[in-house]
C-alpha cells in the first residue's frame, strides 16, 4: 500500500521580494515523526504555516491523502486534519482554556443558536484529564496561565481530535524539560496511531533522537530527505550550512580565574511568587549562567539586574554604590537586558532596524543642541548592524520581517551599539540556528575577553556548561547550588540540581 | 544574477508605490484647489484670506494631535480646550496681551495634564478620558459663556494681522518639525506608537513621556486659542465646538495612520490641515446645504481612512 501521506509539490512563497521557498517538492509518510531542519529563514515554518492555511502559498500543491488541499485558514486546516502548533504563543488572550481549546469548533456545543458552556467545559476537562494536565482548569481564563501551560493548552487543542498531521513549529525550545518530555510523548503517541507529526527544530541531537525521517532546507530551496538512522549531527551541520561548520563552537578554556572585581551585587532579592532571598555577585569578565525550569523564577533574575521588575524587594547595585531600581538607571550604568520574549520586550517590531538599534544611544548620538543627525544615525546603525552580520536589506527596513536570528542580530547590535559592561542575556539563542549561535558564543567570548561581564540565563544546558564560568540552578525561586567550570561537569550535575 | 536584478526591481517598485502614497495627500490638496476654483469660477482664490484666516487654529491644535496620535494614543477634548483657554484669553486680555497668550496656554496645558494623569497613572484608554474632559470641561464653558458671550478687550483688534497670526502658526509648525524630527523626543514618539513595551526595556520612561505630551498638546491649543480669540473676538458657549473632530478628520486626510508609529510623517499635519479646509470651504461656496456637506465629508473622511490604514500594525489605539 502507497504510504504516502503528504506530496509537496512545487510549493512557492514569497514575501514582497523575499523569496521564502522555491518550487519545494518532498513526501512526507504515514506513521513517522518527519523533521524539518535549516538555518533561520530557510522557509521551513513558512512550509508548514502554508500548509496548515495560516499563509497562501503562491504556487505549487498540497496532496493530503491522494487530494489536493488548499486551506485558506486553521479552521478549514484543521478539518482537512492537519493541526499546528506554532513558535510564539498560539493562545489567544481573553478566552478561557475551553474556549481555546475548541476555538474555530464552538458548533460541536452550539445547539438552537446558544452554546452550552458547561458541555464545553466538560469536555475540555476531561480532554485535559486524559493528557494528565489536571492542574489546568477548563474554565479559567488563559492568561492566568504562564507560558508553558499555555503551550500544554496548545498541545491539547491541535492533537485532541486525532489530526493526520501535526506540525510541532519550534515549540521545544520555549518548554522546560518536564514540558519537552510531556510533548515528545504526544509525538509519539501521534506516531504509534499511524498519524504524522511534522516537527521542526534548531536542536540537532533533539532532531535525531525524536525524528525517523529529516528533510533539509536552505534559504528556501529543499536539500534532501534522509533516514535519522543514517546521518550524525556533523552530516546534518553540513547540509544545512552548505559547508563544514569549522571553527569552535563553545568555550575551549577551562583554567581561567575570575577576577575579584566585583561588578554588580545582588542583595537578598525577593519578588512576590517568583523568586525569594537570592544573592549573588558578577565579577569582571566572568560569565554567570543561571539555569534551571523554566519556572524556576531564573526569567526574573534578568529582569531584577535590569531594573525591570516590579514589586522587588531587596538590592541590586553596581561597584559604585549606585542602585539599579529603574530601565534608565540600568542603562545609563552600562547593563544591558535581551529578554526571552524577543518580539515583545526587546524589539519595536513596526520599525526600523536603524531605530531599534539607536533608541538607547540617542543621548549620544545627539549633538550639543539636542538635534539628531539622519546620517550619523544610518551609519551608527549600519556599522552595528553589518558587526553583527545581519541579513538584511538596508538599516531601513522594518524588524518585523526579519528571521529569529537576524531579530536577536538586531539586538545584540544595539547594546554593542551602547557598549555596555554588563550584558544580561535571557535565552539569548532561543529559536535560532547553529550558525548564529555560534556567532553569538563567540561575541561573547570575545566580549568576557575585553572584561566585559555577562549573565547568561538558558534553559539549554549544553550552552550553560560551554560558556559559563559558574552556573547557578534555581528551583522553586531559589538558588539551588552553584557549579564552577569544569571539563567533568556533564547535564547530569545540573539535572540533579533542577528537579 | 538574475536574482539580485529581480529583487531590486521588485526593491524599486515597492517603494515607488510607497513614495505615490506618500504623495496622494500632496496630490489630493491640488486637486481639490483646482477643482473647486474652476467649479466657483475663481471665487475661492479670491477668498484665499479667508479661507486662510480658519487655518490657523485648526493647523496649530492639529500639530498637538498629531505628536499624540504619533504615539497612537487619541485626543478628542482639543475643542474643550481650545473652549476654556479661549475663555481665559479673553479675560486675561484686559491686563495685559502678553499674560493673555501665557494664561491661554497654561489653561491647555492643565487640562493636558488632566488628561496626561488619568491616561498614564490611572491606565484608562486615552478615547475614553478625553472624551470624559470633552464633556467635562464643555460643560464649565456652556456656564461661563451661555448668557452672554466671553467678549476680549477691544484692544485684541490690534493683533488681528496675517503677520501675527501666521507668525505663530510658522513657529509652532517649525519648532514642531525641527523636535519630531530631528530629537530622541521625536524617534520616542514613534517608537512608542509602534512597541511600547520594547521601547519601555530600550530605556524610555514612557509614562513621562506620554504625559508630557499630553501637557504639550494642551498647551499647543492654549496658544491656538489666542489666535482664535484674535480672530473672533470673543468666546461663546460653543467656542471650539467639534474641533477634535476637525482635527481628526485633517490628520487622516493628510495621510496619517491612526495607529501611529514609524510611518508618521510630519507633511501630514501642514496638508491635512490645509486638505480639510479647502474641501469645506468648497463645498460651502458650491452651495451645498449642511447635511450634503457632512454626508460628503463622511465618505471623503472615509476613503482617506481606507486607504491610509496601516494594517501591517493590528494594534489597538491606546
Amino acid at each position: 500500500m502507497n504510504n504516502i501521506r503528504l506530496e509537496i509539490k512545487n510549493v512557492s512563497k514569497n514575501f514582497g521580494i523575499t523569496k521564502a521557498l522555491q518550487s519545494v517538492s518532498f513526501n512526507i509518510n504515514r506513521g513517522e515523526i518527519h523533521a524539518l531542519i535549516g538555518e533561520n529563514g530557510s522557509g521551513k515554518s513558512t512550509l508548514t504555516n502554508s500548509l496548515a492555511g495560516i499563509y497562501q502559498k503562491d504556487n505549487g500543491t498540497f496532496i493530503l491523502d491522494g487530494k489536493e488541499i488548499n486551506p485558506v485558514n486553521q479552521v478549514e486546516a484543521n478539518n482537512e486534519g492537519i493541526s499546528i502548533i506554532v513558535q510564539e504563543l498560539g493562545t489567544l488572550d481573553g478566552l478561557t482554556v475551553a474556549e481555546n481549546i475548541f476555538l474555530g469548533h464552538e458548533d460541536r456545543f452550539v445547539k438552537i443558536g446558544i452554546k452550552n458552556t458547561s458541555a464545553m467545559n466538560r469536555r475540555a476537562g476531561e480532554l485535559l484529564a486524559e493528557y494528565g494536565f489536571d492542574r489546568i482548569k477548563p474554565s479559567d481564563m488563559i492568561e492566568n496561565y504562564n507560558f508553558e501551560d499555555r503551550k500544554l493548552v496548545e498541545i491539547v487543542k491541535a492533537t485532541y481530535f486525532d489530526p493526520k498531521i501535526v506540525v510541532i513549529d519550534e515549540t521545544t525550545t520555549a518548554l522546560s524539560r518536564e514540558g519537552r518530555e510531556e510533548l515528545y510523548k504526544q509525538m509519539n503517541n501521534i506516531r504509534d496511531k499511524g498519524n504524522t507529526v511534522i516537527f521542526i527544530s534548531h536542536d540537532l541531537p533533539e532532531v535525531l533522537k525524536m525524528s525517523d525521517t529529516i528533510t533539509i532546507l536552505r534559504d528556501g530551496v529543499y536539500i534532501d530527505t534522509i533516514k535519522s538512522a543514517d546521518i550524525d549531527e556533523d552530516g546534518l551541520k553540513k547540509l544545512m550550512v552548505g559547508r563544514d561548520v569549522t571553527g569552535k563552537y563553545y568555550r575551549s578554556d577551562y583554567d581561567e580565574e575570575i577576577s575579584n572585581e566585583i561588578v554588580l551585587k545582588v542583595q537578598d532579592v525577593s519578588v512576590p511568587g517568583l523568586i525569594s532571598h537570592i544573592s549573588f555577585d558578577l565579577h569582571k569578565g566572568e560569565i554567570l549562567g543561571f539555569g534551571g525550569l523554566s519556572e524556576s523564577g531564573m526569567h526574573e533574575i534578568g529582569k531584577v539586574c535590569f531594573g525591570a521588575s516590579y514589586d522587588r524587594e531587596g538590592s541590586v547595585s553596581l561597584a559604585d554604590g549606585t542602585n539599579i531600581n529603574d530601565i534608565p538607571t540600568a542603562i545609563s550604568h552600562s547593563i544591558a537586558y535581551t529578554s526571552k520574549d524577543r518580539d515583545n520586550e526587546s524589539l519595536v517590531m513596526n520599525q526600523s532596524i536603524r531605530d531599534n538599534i539607536c533608541l538607547p544611544s540617542l543621548d549620544e548620538l545627539s549633538n550639543k543642541a539636542c538635534l539628531l543627525n539622519d546620517k550619523k544615525l544610518k551609519e551608527f546603525a549600519d556599522k552595528y548592524a553589518k558587526q553583527m552580520s545581519t541579513k538584511m536589506q538596508s538599516v531601513n527596513q522594518f524588524v518585523s520581517n526579519l528571521s529569529g536570528g537576524n531579530k536577536q542580530k538586531v539586538v545584540l547590535a544595539r547594546w554593542i551599539g551602547k557598549d555596555s559592561d554588563i550584558l544580561v542575556l535571557d535565552s539569548p539563542t532561543r529559536g535560532i540556528d547553529i550558525k548564529v549561535k555560534q556567532d553569538i558564543y563567540q561575541l561573547m567570548d570575545k566580549m568576557r575577553k575585553s572584561g566585559k561581564s555577562i549573565i547568561m540565563i538558558s534553559e539549554e544546558l549544553m550552552e550553560l556548561i560551554g560558556m559559563c564560568d559558574r552556573i547557578i540552578i534555581m528551583k522553586d525561586g531559589k538558588i539551588n547550588g552553584e557549579l564552577k567550570r569544569s571539563k567533568a561537569m556533564d547535564e547530569n550535575s545540573l539535572i540533579s540540581k533542577m528537579v | 544574477m538574475d536574482n539580485k536584478d529581480i529583487t531590486i526591481r521588485a526593491l524599486k517598485k515597492q517603494s515607488l508605490i510607497n513614495r505615490i502614497r506618500s504623495l496622494l495627500p500632496f496630490i489630493g490638496l491640488i486637486a481639490m484647489c483646482i477643482i473647486f476654483n474652476l467649479l466657483t469660477k475663481g471665487s475661492m482664490w479670491n477668498s484665499r484670506k479667508l479661507i486662510m484666516n480658519q487655518v490657523y487654529v485648526v493647523l496649530i491644535s492639529a500639530t498637538g494631535v498629531f505628536f499624540i496620535m504619533s504615539m497612537g494614543s487619541l485626543d478628542f477634548s482639543q475643542g474643550s480646550i481650545l473652549g476654556i483657554a479661549s475663555i481665559v484669553v479673553c479675560l486675561l486680555s484686559g491686563k495685559s496681551m502678553l499674560l493673555a497668550v501665557i494664561g491661554g496656554i497654561v489653561a491647555g496645558a492643565l487640562i493636558g495634564a488632566f488628561n496626561g494623569y488619568f491616561y498614564v497613572n490611572r491606565k484608562i484608554k486615552s478615547f475614553i478620558v478625553t472624551i470624559c474632559t470633552m464633556f467635562l470641561f464643555r460643560g464649565f464653558i456652556k456656564y461661563m459663556a451661555s448668557n452672554s458671550p466671553v467678549a476680549a478687550n477691544i484692544k485684541i483688534y490690534d493683533y488681528d494681522t496675517t503677520a501675527i497670526k501666521l507668525g505663530i502658526t510658522a513657529t509652532v509648525l517649525i519648532i514642531s518639525f525641527i523636535v519630531f524630527r530631528f530629537t530622541k523626543f521625536g524617534i520616542n514618539l514613534k517608537a512608542i506608537g509602534a512597541g511600547e513595551k520594547a521601547v519601555k526595556f530600550a530605556g524610555v520612561r514612557t509614562d513621562r513621556v506620554k504625559f508630557l505630551i499630553y501637557v504639550l498638546s494642551g498647551a499647543i491649543t492654549g496658544l491656538a486659542a489666542f489666535v482664535n480669540i484674535v480672530k473672533n473676538g470673543s468666546a461663546t458657549a460653543n467656542v471650539g465646538n467639534q474641533l477634535e473632530t476637525q482635527i481628526l478628520i485633517a490628520l487622516v486626510l493628510g495621510g496619517m495612520p491612526i495607529s501611529g508609529g514609524a510611518k508618521v510623517r510630519f507633511e501630514n499635519v501642514i496638508v491635512g490641515s490645509l486638505l480639510y479646509v479647502v474641501l469645506t470651504n468648497g463645498l460651502i461656496m458650491m452651495g451645498l446645504t449642511t447635511q450634503a456637506m457632512q454626508l460628503i465629508q463622511g465618505i471623503v473622511f472615509l476613503i482617506f481612512v481606507a486607504l491610509f490604514a496601516d494594517r501591517e500594525s493590528l494594534s489597538v489605539i491606546k
